[in-house]
């Protein structure tokens, strides 16, 4: 059962079959990752890395509403962010693999933003890892999910438990009634299974020029895209960008369902990555609306989840005219953990503007 | 014993006072030079303060001019049983406790202790504890956390700058020795009227945390700095940013005198800390931006001297709204009342059960005093309105784990022998049936 999941999972990276990949390997995995040398020159903005990567799974579990899926990689650099600053985190010598709990609301498929998975790891009952809290992290194949680099101590099975805590405040519908979950695994660590694993080199002259890699379907799991915007609620009134970063903004007539009154609308913005429509949960918005040069409101635009709206922030409003000017401003920058070809993206973010 | 090993005596010390028990000790001592602890006073109880919890007195200050700490601790986790005691046995804990305050001088060099209980010890009573002492019992503070609850009856404190002393007035409280440092012990023993659930152990101070990261939850390469008082790497109490003891006592009723203990078992993970973060990155987290910034910490923090400048930090939602991470110790700043904090931090790391820990144990006048600090800390409202996240980027919520949470109440010396849960209807009642019997 377990086989067979993860095995359909492995089909993501395209045509190509496992067995046919084993030659793409770039390193050697025995001694550790060693991933090939960035891109020079990368452009401050989403570019295409240098290789594609496959992933495994140990399964699926559903508790408390929500759903994860413990999927795994071979360990690769990624980018930690604080404020404007990002900082470059190597493999580690003892790196085992790339960890990462999948946890989405069962019923909607969004991927929640407000809660923080835990992990602890056990081998015949005695503890290997506890209390590793994965970074927030963005990644071309994935999007937006948690993971981290983890030390294993040798190959074999391990226990790995998943916890999420109850959701916040900022969620409508059903997404506002999920529990505090738990979900157990059993992984198998085994190099050889890694090393099975795709590993696709991006072609050179391709390597850093605009564009993302292919989001990696995968069986079992959903894929959580930001709604394109004809599929968003609402009157949808427009597309601005900042940097990379696509914000498509609807406004909704009814504010009831995020805490305002009847008579008041909602502006909603969505945030996405270009090319692969991930939403970009974790930044600090705010915005601006002006009819004929008076303002009409000025406040923060803050982060909910909505089964329709999916991840995005949104503000009520004492009402929304076509011809009002709306500024968007981006107080802080995504603080996501970043993948290759994110990592100098969505970092550096004016003011957009756009006339509903 | 010899020394030919090769382990330096600190650190068997160290390792003596977590492992415990008699033979622990009597190695330690076959194997150093005597300590020179000075005694204590023949009648500890004329001559000791009536709050258990008036240390700051008894402590040296550092060069920085803030409080040692005691740098080795013992918590002893002890249950009664069932039933209600009687005098005999309050008779026995007092003569136990005073038997090894009797021995070591009431110092950081000599030995410092308090008693303490829980809601669960004082449930057996029919009445309720008055409403001058609040003490609920312990609950999870947060929607990402699921701790045991601390049940135990009581706890015992003890903490010393010497290992000897702590391991030493353990054994005598439970009646393993019939003379500690020179001073014959009574007969009676705490464990006569409890028995020890378990033993946890802890240190603090400069060099111990290094000296004990050989642990899980801590990176192999030992990240830990030498010198540090912390896993984490900082110091943590500042004479700025610990309230005076009058502020965490309890003002009124039978219990006057007194004050609440929150004591948690946290766990460490290190490991994303000190191989993932910078340097940068950590300062800003445990303090404030503005102190990454502008380099205001130094190493461990030995720079600030008592005061960690925490008014140059800003408004903790300001600066999750425009830096995207907030410091631990910035988001408590509101919760201060004149200008100090509510809660009187003594809390040490801990390798218990091989694991990098923190027994977070703080003293306040009311549970509610550590729950209104413990919700800043949690960030949620920043959490919800920013680019900080329920952990990332929101103190150090991230590298911790609450496993076990519990409230005690440390009753004023006069009645921390087996108090009951209204000594004031108790004393009452005892002069009404004494009226009675003369009738
Ligand atoms: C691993 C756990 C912890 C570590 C390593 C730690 C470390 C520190 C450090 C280094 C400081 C001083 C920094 C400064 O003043 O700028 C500090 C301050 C403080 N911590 Fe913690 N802490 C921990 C857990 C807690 C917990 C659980 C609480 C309780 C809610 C707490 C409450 C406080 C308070 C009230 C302050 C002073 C805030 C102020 O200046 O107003 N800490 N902590």
């Amino acid at each position: 059962m377990r086989e067979r999941s993860r095995r359909a999972f492995l089909g993501g990276v395209g045509a190509a079959g496992v067995g046919g990949l084993a030659g793409c390997l770039g390193f050697e995995l025995e001694s550790g990752s060693r991933e090939p040398a960035l891109v020079e020159n990368r452009p401050d903005a989403v570019y295409r890395p240098t290789h594609t990567e496959g992933m495994a799974m140990a399964g699926v579990v559903s508790d408390g509403g929500y759903s994860c899926a413990l999927t795994y990689s071979y360990p690769h650099r990624f980018w930690t962010v604080t404020g404007d600053d990002t900082t470059q985190v190597e493999v580690g010598a003892d790196d085992a693999l790339h960890l990462m709990p999948v946890v989405w609301h069962s019923e909607t498929g969004v991927v929640p933003s407000d809660v923080n998975p835990s992990v602890d790891v056990t081998r015949d009952g005695e503890s290997v890892v506890d209390g590793l809290n994965p970074w927030p992290m963005l990644a071309q194949q994935m999007g937006f999910h948690f993971g981290d680099n983890v030390e294993l101590p040798e190959q074999g099975e391990y226990t790995v438990t998943v916890s999420v805590g109850a959701g916040g405040d900022r969620r409508t519908g059903s997404l506002a009634e999920t529990e505090r979950a738990e979900f157990e695994f059993t992984l198998d660590y085994q190099r050889s299974e890694l090393r099975e694993l795709p590993f696709q080199d991006v072609p050179e002259a391709r390597q850093g020029t605009l564009g993302a890699a292919e989001p990696m379907e995968m069986e079992m799991v959903p894929l959580m895209r930001a709604p394109a915007s004809d599929d968003l609620p609402g009157t949808v009134r427009g597309t601005t960008e900042s940097g990379d970063a696509q914000f498509v903004v609807t406004t909704l007539e009814d504010a009831t369902p995020f805490g305002g009154d009847e008579g008041q609308g909602y502006l909603a913005v969505s945030p996405r990555t270009p090319y692969n429509r991930f939403p970009l949960p974790q930044l600090s918005l705010s915005g601006t609306l002006s009819r004929d040069g008076e303002t009409t409101f000025d406040g923060y635009l803050n982060e909910w989840l909505d089964p329709d709206l999916g991840i995005h922030y949104g503000a009520v409003v004492d009402g929304v005219e076509g011809g009002d000017e709306l500024t968007i401003t981006v107080d802080t920058p995504p603080q996501l953990s970043r993948h290759e070809g994110y990592e100098t993206a969505f970092m550096n973010l004016p003011a957009a503007t756009l006339t509903l | 014993m010899s020394d030919s090993h090769g382990i330096d005596r600190r650190a068997f010390v160290k390792s003596a006072v977590a492992i415990g028990g008699a033979a622990a000790l009597s190695a330690c001592l076959d194997r150093g030079t005597e300590i020179d602890v000075p005694r204590g006073p023949e009648d500890p109880t004329a001559a000791f303060p009536e709050r258990q919890h008036a240390w700051n007195a008894a402590l040296p200050t550092t060069d920085a001019g803030n409080n040692h700490h005691p740098r080795h601790r013992v918590l002893l986790a002890l249950d009664y049983g069932e039933g209600t005691p009687t005098e005999a046995e309050r008779e026995t804990v007092e003569a136990a406790l005073a038997g090894v305050e009797r021995a070591y001088e009431r110092s950081a060099a000599g030995l410092l202790l308090t008693i303490s209980y829980s809601p669960y010890y004082f449930d057996r009573f029919d009445a309720d504890l008055p409403e001058s002492v609040d003490l609920p019992e312990p609950r999870a503070l947060s929607a990402f956390e699921d701790p045991a609850a601390d049940d135990a009856d009581a706890i015992v404190h003890l903490a010393s700058d010497h290992g000897e002393v702590v391991m030493g007035a353990e054994e005598a409280l439970k009646g393993e020795l019939d003379e500690l440092n020179g001073v014959p012990q009574p007969d009676a023993a705490l464990t006569d009227a409890f028995s020890v659930r378990e033993r946890r152990t802890g240190f603090i101070g400069d060099g111990l945390p290094a000296e004990n990261q050989d642990v899980s939850g801590v990176p192999d390469d030992g990240p830990v700095p030498e010198d540090a008082p912390l896993y984490m790497g900082f110091e943590s109490a500042f004479e700025g940013n610990q309230p005076t003891e009058d502020r965490v006592t309890i003002r009124e009723g039978p219990f006057a005198g007194g004050t609440t203990q929150q004591l948690s078992t946290l766990t460490l993970n290190l490991t994303q800390w000190y191989e993932q973060d910078t340097r940068e990155q950590r300062v800003s987290k445990m303090f404030c931006p503005h102190h990454a910034a502008n380099n205001v910490v130094e190493d461990a923090g030995e720079n600030l001297g008592t005061d960690p400048r925490m008014d140059d930090c800003g408004d903790p939602m300001e600066t999750a709204r425009s830096e995207g991470v907030v410091g631990h110790s910035q988001k408590m700043v509101d919760v201060r009342e004149d200008d100090a904090p509510i809660i009187l931090r003594r809390d040490f790391d801990s390798t218990d059960g091989d694991r990098a820990g923190v027994h977070f144990l703080s003293l306040q006048r009311t549970i509610s005093d550590f729950v209104t600090t413990r919700e800043a800390m949690n960030g949620e409202e920043i959490d919800s309105d920013s680019a900080v996240g329920q952990r990332t980027n929101n103190g150090i919520l991230q590298y911790i784990t609450t496993v076990r949470r519990g409230n005690f109440l440390v009753p004023p010396r006069s009645l921390r022998a087996l108090p009951p849960a209204r000594p004031d209807a108790d004393v009452a009642e005892v002069a009404e049936r004494a009226e009675v019997a003369d009738a």
